[in-house]
């Protein structure tokens, strides 16, 4: 059966792991595949496809249809991240997945602040209390610090290049 | 038997690890073609109207990758310089950083850039989010690139 390959991005850990699993395999099939790669999955552990609400099930006989050639596979000790955003003197919060990348939190920040694409272009999420503003393929649980499962960002004006 | 030198060795191993090809999996770029020290290498771009799937950009490599690579918009094409009226831009941030004007449009204006952080040493302090990051490699730079030609504030080509 042909192969794909998926990148495992695996909480507290920076490199990505790639792995190939049959084209037609299940849940429980693509769990194992990471456990052949000599990954680690904890019972602490859940591991998700890309963006999905839902982590897979290690028993689970139902096919993974939204897997492809390079899906992303995430495998977090958050089920759920808590990400606080701030902007002016608003402040939102909403759980995600841990494999929502930037990207997704952006773009529901800016309608939950009912910015438009203009300020959109010139706004950036922001880690608080840092410099850091991650790009927007960035996996959320890739950004979790502590223990607490929680990320925030600060809205700030995008700077542009001078000088 | 051609012994290869460190930094190309590095950027091919760079070229080959899982980031990359995750992005190039992903569809946000692909590798072109290698001819040393320059690596020309093709990132996706957000549709505009009369604006391009993706724009080439070639990468001078020398000293990777403690020393910064500079990038160089490229047309594949030709193996030529991309023209200037062909150059991304956009309302805001992509056009401080996409100037054709800025060294004869050797280099991009960036921070991560190796020749246009020389004698910007303020950069270190306004931008640290965009700088070289030795431990990233190229990945850093392509990833800066990505986010600009398919931000909102990207409206295509100049000359469109």
């Amino acid at each position: 059966m042909p192969k794909l390959t998926l990148f495992v991005q695996i909480q507290g850990q920076p490199n990505i792991v790639e792995v190939a699993v049959d084209e037609r395999a299940n849940e429980s099939e693509i769990h194992k595949a990471l456990l052949e790669a000599g990954l680690t999955i904890g019972s602490d552990q859940f591991v998700f496809i890309d963006e999905s609400d839902e982590p897979l099930s290690a028993q689970g006989k139902r096919p993974a249809a939204e897997v492809k050639q390079g899906t992303r596979v995430h495998v977090a000790r958050c089920r759920r991240i808590k990400i606080t955003v701030n902007y002016l003197e608003r402040t939102i919060s909403q759980e995600f997945a841990p494999g929502v990348r930037v990207r997704s939190v952006k773009k529901w920040a800016m309608k939950e602040f009912e910015l438009d694409k203009k300020d959109a272009a010139e706004h950036v999420l922001q880690l608080c209390h840092s410099t850091e503003r991650p790009t927007s393929d960035t996996p959320l649980h890739s950004l979790v610090r502590d223990n607490d499962c929680a990320v925030c960002f600060d809205l700030v004006p995008e700077i542009r290049v001078e000088g | 038997m051609t012994v290869k030198p460190p930094d190309q060795l590095l950027l091919e191993q760079d070229l080959a690890a899982a980031e990359f090809r995750c992005g190039e999996l992903e569809g946000r770029w692909r590798h072109v073609l290698t001819a040393w020290p320059n690596v020309v290498i093709s990132v996706a771009a957000a549709p505009r109207q009369n604006g391009p799937t993706e724009y080439a950009f070639r990468f001078d490599c020398t000293g990777y990758r403690e020393a910064a690579v500079t990038g160089q918009p490229w047309n594949a094409e030709t193996n030529l310089a991309l023209a200037h009226k062909d150059w991304p831009t956009g309302r805001s941030i992509v056009p401080s950083i996409f100037r054709p004007g800025w060294k004869d449009g050797q280099c991009l204006y960036l921070p991560c850039d190796r020749m246009s952080i020389q004698g910007h040493d303020n950069w270190r302090n306004v931008h640290p989010e965009r700088l070289w990051n030795p431990a990233r490699g190229i990945i850093c730079y392509l990833e800066q690139i990505y986010d600009l030609i398919n931000s909102n504030d990207y409206t295509g080509p100049i000359g469109a």
